[in-house]
């Protein structure tokens, strides 16, 4: 009887030959990641100092901050927070990271997402490194069990394998893949378990379109997602890697709590309706639904190719006059190359409003709605009040369906617009 | 460390699945921070005399992936200043169930709990026998065991208590 990938992690992490699910193991994470946040990080310090009189934490190479949210600060006590955090992480030596963009991507470019890793942050959507064939669980307030302890107690979650097979159509979307997946298995189809993906759309497609699905596992119910390492997502990381590690594999014979295979073929653009990100509905359903606000970015999507493809729909076009098209980058580095593809001047040229790399627009403090607006969003959640009021409403699209949707001041289909 | 006494009525069953528990108070409401405001706004909707009708001890009880979307902790604080000691559920959401137990909240997933309980039922989380008890009608089903930390840190009533509890040990372990 074999392992997956995931067991096998935990295995090496837990310094056991093999472990099962639902084994109550210690792990030790290689890396303890995450991102200031009031009631998260700045709690975590406090409570490290107060109450078990910690001044550090032992190896500080292990631990990476970032700082995201509330970039760039608007009141002087998110300011306070960014400058406790640069002040803990100078002082423990632990890297603080900032202005570099969303910290789940970032932490793949510094090469966090290591194959192979166990790592841990308080917040889910951390389960995107699984991409790498890293194991990255969001712990909610568990992380600082990681702050106070080296090792982190853990129930192996047992693990449900989705192969996606088929043929994506022209202008279907990692993103529409992902709530499809939602739409198959269900919202707890995947609960408490790990989502591994493989099969021939996986293995075809570019790593960005692998972020965007495992970044948004937990909508399945998932603890996280993960993807078998392959010549791509190996060569992305070999020379990024922090630490030396070997990859591993799920065996052929591994366990598995439920498998799926899922055809895509037949697969159109889809929209996530308000206000649940179980939602999950065909596209062509809600066209010409009156939208007065496009997001493009997030942690799941606002990569190169989503850049890319609303840079195609948008060139030599025009944002509806009145329509608030806000475009916002991953990450630096991704602004940079699309800068360089000039797609950032296609963009502005068009109307968009581009804006450096923030956590900020999708959780609803800046570029905020009123009560009765309408977006669509590649944000990771279109719940109530997450873009502003509580009556405002947000429909999830793929990045081409946004910048469609700007032209046309309503819901609309993107692939005329991809010919 | 002893698991807590959870002994009390079935003040609510949210029989909808996939609920998520920013409801309990509003999305409106998700920034208040002090439980008396919080306990003012919950369960308006769902049931505007909740408040009268709670007593202190009383449990909550919940459908089949209990806790989705994107949970924040002022609804059960409101819930918990409200006498609510413990919730029931056919089974829950991972962050919601990891956010809650780390309050030290007793809570467990019990597969079938929706059709052996009516509304105002006592219930008896039996840590010893694994089941819930149904005093009301004279039956128990069993819940889903928990994980090794998860008891530790109910026992323990939240996270820093769970660490402290066993900090000695992980140094030693380490």
């Amino acid at each position: 009887m074999g392992s997956t990938i995931t067991e096998k992690i935990l295995a090496r992490a837990s310094g056991q030959a093999l472990v099962r699910p639902g084994d109550n193991l210690r792990v030790r994470p290689d890396f303890v990641v995450s991102y200031d946040f009031p009631g998260y990080t700045d709690v975590i310090f406090k409570q490290m100092k107060e109450e078990f009189g910690m001044s550090g934490v032992r190896d500080p190479s292990r631990y990476a901050l970032f700082i995201d949210h509330m970039v760039p600060a608007i009141t002087p006590q998110e300011e306070d927070l960014h400058q406790n955090t640069r002040d803990w992480g100078r002082l423990n030596q632990v890297p603080v990271y900032e202005r570099k963009g969303i910290g789940h991507q970032v932490a793949s470019e510094l090469g966090y997402a290591t194959p192979g890793a166990f790592v841990v942050h308080f917040d889910g959507h951390i389960s995107q490194l699984g991409t790498f064939g890293t194991l990255a669980i969001g712990v909610r307030r568990h992380l600082v069990e990681a702050f106070v302890n080296e090792n982190i107690r853990l129930a192996v979650p047992a693990t449900t394998r989705v192969d996606l097979v088929g043929q994506l159509q022209p202008g279907v979307m990692a993103r529409d893949v992902f709530h499809h997946i939602v739409r198959v298995l269900g919202a707890a189809g995947c609960r408490a378990q790990v989502l591994e993906l493989g099969g021939s759309v996986i293995d075809q497609m570019s790593i960005d379109g692998r972020q965007t699905i495992t970044c948004l596992a937990m909508f399945t119910g998932a603890v996280t997602a993960i993807i078998n390492p392959d010549e791509l997502t190996l060569g992305y990381s070999s020379s990024r890697s922090r630490i030396a590690l070997d990859p591993v594999w799920s065996d052929a014979d591994a366990v598995y709590a439920q498998r799926h295979v899922i055809d895509v073929s037949a697969l159109e653009p889809v929209v996530v309706v308000p206000p649940s990100p179980a939602h999950t509905r065909d596209l062509k359903d809600y066209i010409g639904t009156e939208v007065q606000v496009g997001y493009l970015g997030s942690c799941a999507s606002g990569r190169i190719e989503d850049l890319r493809a609303a840079a195609q729909v948008l060139r030599g076009r025009s944002v509806r006059e009145g329509f608030q098209l806000h475009v916002v980058p991953t990450s630096q580095e991704i602004m940079r190359q699309a800068a360089a593809e000039g797609l950032i001047t296609d963009l502005v040229a068009a109307g968009a409003f581009v804006s450096s790399p923030s956590c900020d627009y999708c959780f609803g403090r800046i570029g905020v709605m009123s009560a009765g607006q309408k977006a669509v969003s590649t944000g990771t959640l279109n719940v109530s009040g997450r873009m502003g009021s509580t009556d405002s409403q947000i429909y999830i699209v793929n990045a081409a369906a946004v910048a469609a949707a700007a032209i046309e001041g309503a819901i609309a289909d993107p692939r005329p617009y991809l010919r | 460390m002893q698991m807590p006494q959870v002994r009390g009525r079935v003040a609510y069953i949210f029989e909808e699945a996939d609920f998520d528990v920013d409801q309990i108070i509003g999305v409106k409401n998700i920034k208040l921070k002090d439980p008396a405001e919080l306990a003012a706004v919950a369960m308006k909707e769902q049931d505007p005399d909740f408040a009268k009708k709670v007593q202190v001890g009383d449990v909550l009880v919940g459908g089949v992936n209990f806790g989705y979307g994107h949970p924040h902790y002022p609804p059960l604080i409101g819930m918990r200043h409200l006498g609510i000691r413990g919730l029931i559920a056919e089974s829950f959401s991972p962050g919601y169930w990891r956010g809650e137990v780390a309050q030290g909240f007793p809570q467990v997933a019990c597969p079938g709990i929706l059709k052996a309980i009516s509304r105002w039922d006592e219930l008896e989380i039996d840590w010893q026998a694994g089941c819930v008890r149904n005093h009301s009608r004279g039956t128990s089903l069993p819940f889903e065991p928990l994980s090794e930390s998860d008891s530790l840190m109910i026992a323990a009533g939240g996270i820093i208590g769970y660490l402290k509890a066993t900090q000695s040990e992980d140094k030693h372990g380490s």
